[in-house]
């Protein structure tokens, strides 16, 4: 007698499962009695390919997927084929009206939501349902059968919480975020630990494992992180100067200060250079193109969102032009009445105190106004700019 | 050897029968067990035994256990006391049988 190497074992699992053994279990017993034969029979190593081969139709009548259709045939119960019927054509109809219900909905199509909520409806209430039953057939362990069927509720829920996020119905957040905990801490460590008990789901159970996790991961990263910190510390900034400015224009209403003619014409140049400098963003916006600027305007609310980020001003890398604004903006601020100074804010050129992470910091002006700005905000700013300078001469 | 016709109705009794008188075992086990008990005359198919035992296994007739033989796993068999209450009916079923062939087919028994 003798002992089969790890190879020629290999070698027989993987002939079974090309033969047509798809049943995992059926194959490993198929494959130890199979090397129970050959190791009882064998007497010279350098026979195993003949022997096996010879072995084999022992087995069967006229193939070996005879032994897997017999298995199947006896493990069905009742209603089997009728559920597998009703499981095929709910799984084609689900992914048949999802797609189709998904590129109506791209294309703002008429019935998109109704397809989508019809193929949800029959994955969640059809399809998981009796896929549950199938599969719990396929085993007996208790564990096992605790563990498709948290997976099945799982599937259910996560579904439902899609359609909800879909149909922007009430509920759909606490849904999805509960989905999510629920793969997480429930799910996750049942499928974990049932897993990895037996040798032979061992590795598959852990590649799953960690590709659920990233799963988790990027559907959290997807639906839950907020734009950056600094984009909402601009958009507020930019927010309070825009109070500041009514300040300015309470002040204005009831100055009766005559403005000097020097004041009016350096507070136009100023306000020019504004409009070249809005023209050229806009201009910038649209990769440089020469191109009428009204009407890039009319299409700036479909060009422009908040994650198309365009940075006015990289940090430490003052633009000449940007030089230049500041310069005007300051001798035109030194000219400004003292009760227009102090309500002048935005026009303001000094050094500003700014507060990162708690952390106090002083940062020039352009950077304050326009570093790490988005398209939009520095355009936002630019029109306050100018309307400041309105106030202060009209 | 007889027909795989007559064998495939008696395959569960047999199967549960031997698992009445012992603990565990194994296919193959099985296989060798019948033969060596019959002098060869009753070889148990794999082509049957094994769709037979994953549906005992399924219906909770039987329980298994697999352990690992150097490099491999080997699946053990052992009977479930619902199993003993079917394997006890099956083996008193199939004495009825018999005797009940014994007489339509008017057959003397040999004694010698």
């Amino acid at each position: 007698m003798i002992v089969l190497s790890e190879e020629q074992v290999q070698y027989i699992l993987e002939d079974l499962e090309q033969k047509g053994i798809e049943l995992e279990e059926l194959r490993f017993s198929l494959l130890d009695h199979i090397c129970c034969v050959l190791e009882e029979e064998l007497n010279d190593p350098a026979n195993f390919q003949d022997h096996y081969t010879k072995v084999l139709p022992r087995f069967f009548k006229r193939e070996l997927r005879e032994i897997q259709e017999e298995t199947e045939l006896l493990m069905r119960f009742k209603n089997y084929y009728a559920m597998k019927r009703t499981m095929i054509i709910s799984a084609g109809f689900t992914a048949f009206t999802f797609v189709t219900g998904a590129l109506f909905k791209i294309m703002h199509w008429p019935g998109a939501s109704v397809m989508i909520l019809l193929s949800i409806v029959t994955l969640c209430f059809i399809f998981l349902p009796i896929l549950f039953i199938f599969k719990t057939k396929e085993t007996n362990s208790t564990r096992e059968k605790i563990t498709l069927g948290v997976a099945t509720v799982f599937g259910i829920v996560i579904s439902l919480a899609t359609l909800f996020k879909i149909m922007h119905w009430p509920g759909a957040n606490i849904m999805w975020l509960s989905s999510l905990g629920f793969l997480f801490f429930v799910f996750l460590p049942l499928f974990f630990f049932s897993g990895i008990r037996k040798k032979e789901t061992k590795l598959n159970t852990i590649i799953s494992s960690v590709l659920i996790l990233v799963a988790i991961g990027l559907l959290f990263a997807l639906t839950q992180l907020r734009s950056s910190k600094w984009t909402d510390f601009q958009e507020n900034q930019t927010d309070l100067q825009l109070i500041q400015l009514t300040g300015l224009a309470e002040l204005h209403a009831t100055d009766t200060m005559p403005v000097s003619n020097e004041l009016k014409r350096k507070a136009n140049e100023l306000i020019d250079q504004i409009t070249e400098l809005k023209k050229g963003l806009i201009l910038h916006m649209n990769n440089g193109e020469q191109a009428e600027v009204s009407d890039l305007l009319r299409d700036l609310g479909k060009e422009i969102n908040h994650t198309n980020r365009f940075f006015f001003l990289e940090s430490g890398k003052p633009r000449p032009r940007l030089i230049e604004l500041k310069e005007n903006v300051k001798s035109l601020y030194s000219m400004l009445s003292t009760p227009m100074q102090e309500k002048a804010t935005v026009l303001n050129t000094e050094n500003r105190k700014k507060y990162n992470d708690s952390i106090e910091q002083m940062i020039s002006w352009e950077e304050d106004m326009f570093s790490y700005v988005t398209f939009s905000n520095a355009l936002r700013k630019l029109n306050q700019l100018e309307l400041a300078v309105h106030f202060c001469i009209d | 050897m007889y027909s795989s016709e007559l064998i495939k109705g008696t395959l569960k009794t047999i199967i549960l029968k031997l698992l009445t008188e012992n603990e565990k075992m194994y296919g193959y086990e099985l296989t060798q067990k019948v033969k060596d008990m019959t002098g060869g005359k009753i070889q148990l198919t794999e082509g049957a035994l094994y769709p037979t035992l994953h549906a005992l296994e399924n219906q909770g007739i039987l329980t298994t256990e697999v352990v690992n033989v150097g490099n491999r796993l080997r699946k053990y068999y052992a009977i479930t006391p619902s199993g003993r209450e079917i394997a006890s009916e099956k083996v008193n079923e199939f004495t009825d049988f018999i005797a009940t062939m014994i007489t339509l087919l008017d057959l003397k028994p040999n004694l010698g």
